[in-house]
Parts: C-alpha cells; structure tokens; sequence
C-alpha cells in the first residue's frame, strides 16, 4: 500500500475505523490487527469502490464487514490460535478511554452480537436508519426498531445509568 | 447523572488523543486474518499441494513396482485438485465491499457449495482411493512377483476348494465390498468430520451472524 493512497483515502476516516475495531476487539494487540487488517482490505479492494456510495460509506461497510467476520482469537473458543500462547503478561488490556463513561459503553458494547454492534456505532455515528440499512443489508424500519432494542440492552448492562 | 448514549459518545470523542491511529507495520508482508483470504490461501497451499503429491506418488509407485496404484492416484487427486481450482474462483469473486448481509450471504453461499461438491466427491473419492491401493498392489511387481498372485496361489494351495468370485477368494471379495460400501456411505461424513475440526468455529460463528441477520430483515 503506498503511503500517499493511506493519508489521503484512509487516515482522513481513521477516527471511524478505529471505533469499529475498539468494538470488536479486546486487547491492544488485537485492535491492532483488526486496523492493520482493515486498511489492507480498503487497499486490496480499492478497485470494486464505483462510486455508488460515499467513499466513508464505503469504508464503514468495509470496515464492519471485515470485523465481524476476522479470524482472531475469542475468549472461551475451542479453537486455538498461535497468538493464544503468548505469555498473559505479552498481551495489553485495551486502554480505557479518559471518559469514565466512553469506556464503560465500549465495555456493554462489546456485550452484543456481531451485527447490534455494528448497527449501533452507525446510529452513534449519526448515520440515518437508511444508510444503516443499506450498510447491513436490512429495511430502516427493522433498524429503527433494533436500535430501540439495542439501547434497552445497553441500559440494563450500564445498571441504568443511562437514558 | 444519567446521559444519553449519543451524548456520552459524542462528548467521549472530543478528545482527538481517544483516536489516534495504530502504525501499520509489515503490511505488505502481513498475513490477513481475514475469513475470505485465509481461505483463498489455504486452498491454494491445498492445491499446489495435492497437485505436487500426486506426482510424487507417480514416481514412488514406479520406484517401488506398483505403477497402477501411483497413476490412479495421480488421476483422483488431479481431478480432485480440477475440481476445487474451479471452486475457488467463486472465493474470489466475493465482494467485501457488498452490504454486510449480501457478502455473508455470498460467503455462505460459497462454503455451503463447495461443501456440498466435495462431500459428494468424498463418497467416490475414499472408495477410489481404496480400489487404487488394491489393484496398486494386486497386479503390482514386488521383487520380481505380482503379490496377487502369490497370495492367490497361497490361498488356492492351502485351500483347493475355495470359491472365487473374479478370480479372488469370496470372502476377499465380500470384504472389498463391505469395505467399499463403508468408504461411500462414510466418506461424505469424514469430510464433514474433518471440516468442523478445521473450520468449526468459523462456520458456526457465520451461521450464528446470519441468522441475526436474516432475523433483523424479518
């Protein structure tokens, strides 16, 4: 990947790629991996980008459907990965976020599937429910009605202690 | 004090340090760990290597005086190799870039196909593998004999009245049968038996997502 084509296509879009590995991911080397995967796959697919949709629209879809469907360890998986054997002291938590309350979001978010997670950093992204089904693949009003079920989960797994 | 999801997210990335970009090392050399490409890697290390096997095995079976054996496997697994090179074209055609639930889709789509074609060639396929072997050996020259033949001529020897059936003892021939009919009604589910140990935690964690999925389009 040439320098030029990540600076001027893919940082100006890091910010969104980032929440999406975070919700995906646990340990700092995997959010690393889910980036590094990220930008190669936006590289390697470039060609297939025709124009239909905004270039971040692009991104995000890209973006949700490689870290939904990476191959990383999982916690409790039968299945074991050389990276399962690193030492516990070689593998870093996540930092938190200085906000008290982003980090404990981020916690109830990674709480639920694959796809509430993506629906819901599209809606917090202030994506409309269309463009949020276009991205999935669904119809806006089983979205809207998703992200109300979403948001009922996500305040019983903050105890409340948001609206 | 309670705050709204969109207002703790929007508030929590106000500080641009929160968003800063991981370096991107070795990407040219990085691995992916990306379903879609591990599996179009796999399968053509699966290839090459079967393809390499097969004239492998051709030249050990002259080595060793059983030629028929080293060309039957080299026609399956060549055929077996044919088969899957044209699968993966569709692995290649997926499209990353299509909505989520299109390219999980298209995905599933792909791996149900080519678990389907190569289970069904499983059942022929273990059978094959066995009948090669057999006739390998039977009609193969060890030390200057056919060891069919010597171990016929043991049999009749020993036993004159022993039945044949195609010029081998019956019980050698029903054995073959049994052994055969086991291989096609059980190759279909070794290949399935071996899949899951493979890929178990992929295709259940697809099936899982897609059924979500399927459930959110209700």
């Amino acid at each position: 990947m040439s320098s030029d084509f990540y600076t001027s296509s893919i940082l100006p879009h890091a910010g969104i790629i980032i929440k999406i590995c975070r919700a995906y991911t646990d340990t700092q080397e995997d959010f690393e991996d889910y980036y590094q995967e990220v930008c190669l796959q936006i590289w390697k697919s470039r060609d297939r980008f025709k124009g239909e949709s905004k270039w971040s629209t692009w991104v995000y879809r890209l973006s949700l459907n490689v870290s939904m469907t990476l191959l990383k360890k999982r916690k409790n998986s039968p299945q074991h990965f050389a990276s399962d054997y690193l030492p516990t002291e070689l593998t870093e938590e996540l930092p938190c976020f200085t906000d008290e309350s982003l980090s404990q979001l981020y916690t109830a978010i990674r709480q639920l599937s694959e796809i509430d997670r993506g629906i819901i950093l599209l809606y917090l992204e202030e994506k409309s429910y269309q463009e949020i089904a276009d991205i999935i693949g669904s119809n806006p009003n089983n979205i809207g009605v998703r992200i109300n079920r979403i948001k009922e989960r996500l305040k019983k797994l903050l105890h409340g202690k948001i609206y | 004090m309670e705050k709204s999801i969109e207002s703790i997210w929007k508030d929590g990335f106000l500080t641009a340090d929160e968003l800063v970009a991981p370096k991107l090392n070795d990407l040219y050399n990085k691995k992916s760990g990306h379903i879609v490409d591990k599996f179009t890697r796999m399968f053509k290390v699966n290839l090459i290597m079967i393809v390499f096997g097969s004239f492998v095995l051709l030249g050990l079976s002259y080595m060793f005086g059983v030629p028929y054996l080293g060309i039957a496997m080299f026609i399956l697994l060549n055929i077996l190799a044919f088969i899957n090179r044209k699968l993966m074209n569709g692995l290649l055609e997926i499209d990353k870039t299509a909505n989520s639930f299109d390219y999980l889709k298209q995905f599933d789509g792909w791996m149900k196909e080519q678990i389907s074609i190569n289970e069904r060639f499983a059942r022929v396929l273990y059978p094959m593998i066995f009948i090669s072997i057999f006739i390998g050996f039977w009609f193969g020259e060890i030390g200057g004999d056919m060891p069919g033949q010597v171990l016929l001529n043991e049999f009749i020897t020993g036993h004159p009245e022993l039945l044949l059936v195609f010029g081998i003892p019956w019980f050698f021939f029903l054995g073959g049968i049994l052994l055969l009919s086991l291989l096609a009604y059980f190759g279909g589910k070794i290949y399935q038996w071996d899949l899951k140990i493979v890929y178990g935690r992929v295709l259940k964690k697809l099936e899982e997502i897609l059924a979500d999925m399927e459930e959110l389009r209700g």
